[in-house]
């Protein structure tokens, strides 16, 4: 069924709803004038436990790839002990095929920082920096002039109506990255944060125990604090009646894929765009509906779910469900940030995995060698199939090279191998018949292809 | 592509094509010449405004190291070592912990460039509807390739991975704007009109 009234894009205006030309930015008047900050407002008359109870009781599930549930983030931080205490945002928009926070900042940068004052609350943090990559000039000049708006108007501050939040003035702050895909990895950005290179750090201790400057630190991605205002507001039940519930038979614990979501379409289709459905949408119906169909009238070939690092989904799962169980159903690494990339038939599978391996071996930060070497061997090796002078054992040696970096192999610190690994493992065994039609032919059996 | 056989070719040519300086390719440093002028790049009025604006949002001084390049690349066009010692004394830190966290980023130059800086996106859904036609248009039109700036320091190539705009794809990032569904023809158009 499809989502029966926009939630994250109220003031953005897209079809089903309005028309992308009508878009403009809401400064803070257009907002208050929308119903914006009642969120806010009914948050502060609440107790902070009482809210976290509400965001865990609506399954939010991180908007930021990871898919975490955002409640149980917050109810992982220590007692107050009279320290500081941090909100990082992560605006570090970088994943390939990701485009949804941009629009938020774009057009509508109150919903976030409404997110931040209710999470500052909630969770008792006296300071939130919103990290935003480098790239993002205008969007870092909009949220400032959103975040001076907002200090204007008494919603962060001196003197505001957050009051003193862990004894403390609440302050929100603007830090813009440099350029490195790697930052956008939760340690990753407080390393950044604090003044170093970006190297994601070993964890325990967690960021909520002992993140940014050895400080108890929350790090929610724009959409994810984008949606706690509407729940606050509309309560936890109104957020559940959207989105897929846990499969028949999954324990209580195992987290479902409730509420709205921003899917970014890009590739082959004619209306690229982002769009708002409900999670477990069908990749078929955010093509045809949203999309505006393949576009040339070309066939399906292939789809990244969310963000290259999720790998593909091939020809004959043109009717994926897009939940948080993506993964599990359709072989791939998740959901991830719910950037779809369309590719038509007529798209060359190993030029894009030379593509994705090229992204990879560039923005590994080159703190764990598996990585730092592995994503390199690995674009060389695709650039020489791509010239037509592989041999079926570079296939093998790609997978079992891909299959051996990352953090669920145990052989890196974070999650960034993990996305080289599963993007290319998910390419070359979708596609093993393309691959193999461009390497010369060894008297050598492939074993590799049996481990999907 | 050159002949991959060819050793002294394909290492040179990975680095172009992976990127311009990946963080753990070393630099000889040791016979290295750092220039010296005695005015300061971190003068006292950046100084100042530094500390009054940037300084007291965090809780370290370090903490300040990328809106300080930040400052200090907006208004010279590119760092400097000494803009990097002035830096790091300025944070209290030692010049090899600057040197390290700048040399990270890739936003920060510590070469010249040109007045306009051109990056266009390179990655994948901007790859399947024609980055490298862009990509060869500069080359042929102001003949440099990926991380060369041309003689008259007008222009400078990069290439970028994804920025954000895959809906609008092909695009590119020239200095701090954005353009977006690029055609070979509005991109030539585009640099003409450039001054």
């Amino acid at each position: 069924m499809a989502l029966s009234e926009p939630v994250l894009l109220k003031r953005i205006p897209t079809p089903p709803w309005g028309e992308v030309n009508d878009r403009r930015l809401n400064h803070i008047d257009d907002y208050f004038d929308t119903g914006g900050y009642e969120g806010l407002k009914k948050a502060l008359a609440m107790e902070p436990p009482r809210i976290i109870d509400i965001v865990k009781a609506s399954e939010l599930r991180g908007r930021g790839g990871a898919g975490f549930p955002a409640g149980m983030k917050w109810s992982f931080l220590p007692p107050q002990d009279g320290e500081p205490r941090y909100l990082a945002v992560n605006a570090d928009e970088s994943e390939p095929g990701t485009f949804k926070d941009r629009l938020l900042i774009d057009y509508d940068p109150h919903l976030l920082l409404e997110g931040i004052a209710i999470c500052m609350y909630a969770c008792q943090l006296d300071t939130a920096y919103i990290y935003i990559r480098g790239e993002y000039h205008q969007q870092a000049k909009t949220l400032q002039f959103a975040i001076t708006e907002a200090y204007e108007n008494k919603i962060l501050g001196e003197g505001s109506m957050l009051g003193r939040i862990n004894d403390r003035v609440p302050h929100c702050h603007l830090h813009r990255g440099a350029g490195a895909y790697i930052c956008g990895e939760e340690t990753g950005l407080l390393e950044s944060l604090e003044g170093k290179r970006g190297w994601p750090r070993i964890k325990p201790p967690f960021p909520a125990v002992a993140g940014a400057f050895g400080r108890p630190t929350i790090i929610n991605n724009v959409e994810t604090l984008a949606c706690i205002g509407p729940i606050v507001e509309r309560g936890a039940d109104w957020f559940k009646s959207m989105g897929v519930p846990r499969p028949d038979g999954a324990p209580p614990t195992a987290p479902a894929s409730y509420g709205p979501k921003l899917f970014g379409i890009s590739g082959h289709v004619n209306r690229p765009g982002v769009y708002e459905e409900n999670l477990g949408v069908k990749l078929s119906d955010l093509i045809e509906n949203y999309g505006g169909a393949m576009r040339g009238g070309k066939r399906f070939k292939a789809a990244v779910p969310g963000g290259i690092s999720m790998g593909v989904l091939g020809p004959d799962q043109y009717d994926a469900q897009l939940d948080f169980d993506v993964g599990k159903k359709y072989a791939c690494l998740g959901l991830g940030t719910a950037g779809v990339i369309v590719m038509d038939e007529d798209t060359d599978m190993v030029a894009v995995a030379r593509n994705i391996a090229r992204f990879f071996s560039h923005e590994s930060c080159g703190q764990c060698t598996p990585c730092r070497e592995g994503t390199g061997w690995i674009y060389k090796m695709l650039c020489r199939i791509e010239e037509g002078d592989g041999t079926t054992r570079d296939l093998d040696m790609l997978l079992e090279l891909a299959g051996s970096m990352g953090a669920m192999p145990g052989t890196t610190i974070c999650g960034l191998a993990d996305g080289a690994n599963w993007a290319i493992r998910t390419i070359v065994n979708k596609f093993w018949d393309e691959f193999e039609a461009r390497v010369r032919k060894e008297p050598h059996v492939s074993l590799a292809v049996m481990q999907t | 592509m050159p002949d991959r056989d060819d050793p002294a070719i394909l290492p040179q040519h990975f680095a172009a094509v992976a990127g311009r300086n990946m963080a753990w390719i070393t630099k000889n440093s040791a016979t290295m010449q750092i220039e010296q002028r005695d005015e300061p790049y971190l003068d006292d009025a950046l100084r100042q405004e530094l500390e009054a604006t940037v300084m007291p949002r965090y809780p370290t001084r370090r903490a300040a190291a990328l809106p300080v390049l930040h400052a200090v690349q907006e208004k010279h066009g590119w760092i400097t070592h000494q803009a990097i010692t002035e830096v790091a004394r300025f944070l209290d830190i030692n010049v090899t912990e600057m040197l390290d966290t700048a040399t990270f980023y890739e936003m920060f130059h510590f070469e010249p460039t040109g007045k306009y800086l051109i990056w266009v996106c390179q990655s994948i859904s901007c790859e399947l509807l024609g980055h490298d036609g862009l990509l060869d248009l500069v080359r042929d039109k102001l003949g440099i390739e990926p991380g060369q700036t041309t003689d008259d320091s007008r222009f400078t190539l990069l290439t970028a991975e994804c920025l954000g705009s895959c809906d609008t794809a092909p695009c590119a990032l020239i200095n701090e704007t954005l353009h977006e569904n690029l055609t070979i023809e509005n991109f030539e158009q585009l640099i003409d009109s450039l001054d």
